[in-house]
């Protein structure tokens, strides 16, 4: 397993769940909008684990339902608990991300 | 809700659209979770149709099912598994009671028309063992369950390999027509 997908597997859950804070999805769209976010060398059926366990926790939630183009797809929204398990993962990540964005800083090392 | 039948013949329809190489690498990773026979249907055929639409669409982009889910069907199916939930455990009770119930039912219907059809010629003993026939009747329905499990074995040894073979398609369609069997019930 590469550096870049070990560190990406303790942060998908985070990622997945602030794509749906913002609007219901289906799975399809959900790798699209990580792969428009930058996460292009994510394989797109890792979201399905994802979205399984997230439901387990109670996070969010599935439901099967006609889509505006006719088949039935299953559109996944964040429950409250997901919402409260969000916030907490954000407030964690920016403490972890900013000491660890400035302690690895390259290039100024003579400060 | 729909429900796991209706998703299992949609899933059936939909599945013609994929070509060759996407449906042979779906079609394993469908088996491989249907056959996890604690696993919540409900819950399994959901996720199935969400990776065969997920496939299609795909597909119509150019992409092959190993770009989506990655070069080791097994190691996908086995994560997707470990997340899937189980079966509630009356309705597995249920449905183990009600294949076994009728299992007996036709055994002693065939039995019963033997001895029918017997006793013009000989004189037959009609006298019932409890303890014998009970006995033989539980040996009979371990015995049909273990064929099952080894077929479902034997099914699951084939799946993932590279290299089709006749004895393998062979035992694929079996499987399938005991699925669609089910299916009717």
């Amino acid at each position: 397993m590469s550096v870049r997908s070990q560190l990406l597997k303790g942060v998908l859950d985070g990622c997945v769940l602030s794509i749906i804070e913002k609007e219901t999805v289906y799975g399809y769209e959900l790798s699209k909008k990580l792969q428009e976010a930058g996460l292009d060398d994510v394989s797109e059926g890792t979201i399905y684990p994802v979205l399984l366990r997230l439901q387990k926790n109670g996070y969010i939630r599935g439901d099967m339902r006609p889509s505006e183009s006719g088949p039935n797809r299953k559109y996944y929204s964040l429950t409250d608990e997901g919402r409260a398990a969000l916030n907490e993962l954000a407030v964690e990540w920016e403490r972890i991300a900013e000491p660890v964005t400035s302690l690895m800083k390259r290039g100024n090392k003579n400060d | 809700m729909i429900s796991s039948k209706q998703l299992i013949s949609e899933n059936n329809e939909k599945r013609k659209l994929l070509n060759k190489e996407n449906e042979k690498y779906y079609g394993d990773l469908l088996l491989y979770i249907r056959l996890q026979m604690r696993l919540s249907e409900q819950q399994s055929e959901e996720l199935l149709m969400e990776l065969l639409d997920h496939l299609i669409e795909g597909q119509s982009e150019g992409k092959t099912a190993q770009q989506i889910f990655g070069d080791n069907p097994k190691k996908y199916a086995d994560e997707i598994i470990s997340e899937l939930p189980n079966e509630r455990p009356g309705h597995i009770f249920s449905f183990i009671a009600y294949l076994a119930f009728n299992l007996i039912s036709w055994l002693l219907i065939i039995r019963g028309a033997v001895t029918f059809v017997f006793s013009f010629f000989k004189h037959v003993d009609e006298t019932v063992y409890i303890v014998k026939s009970g006995l033989s009747t539980i040996l009979f329905i371990v015995s049909i369950g273990a064929i099952i499990w080894y077929l479902f074995f034997l099914v699951r040894k084939t799946l993932f390999n590279e290299r089709s073979s006749k004895r393998k398609d062979a035992i694929k369609a079996g499987w399938l027509v005991q699925d669609f069997s089910l299916s009717i019930f």
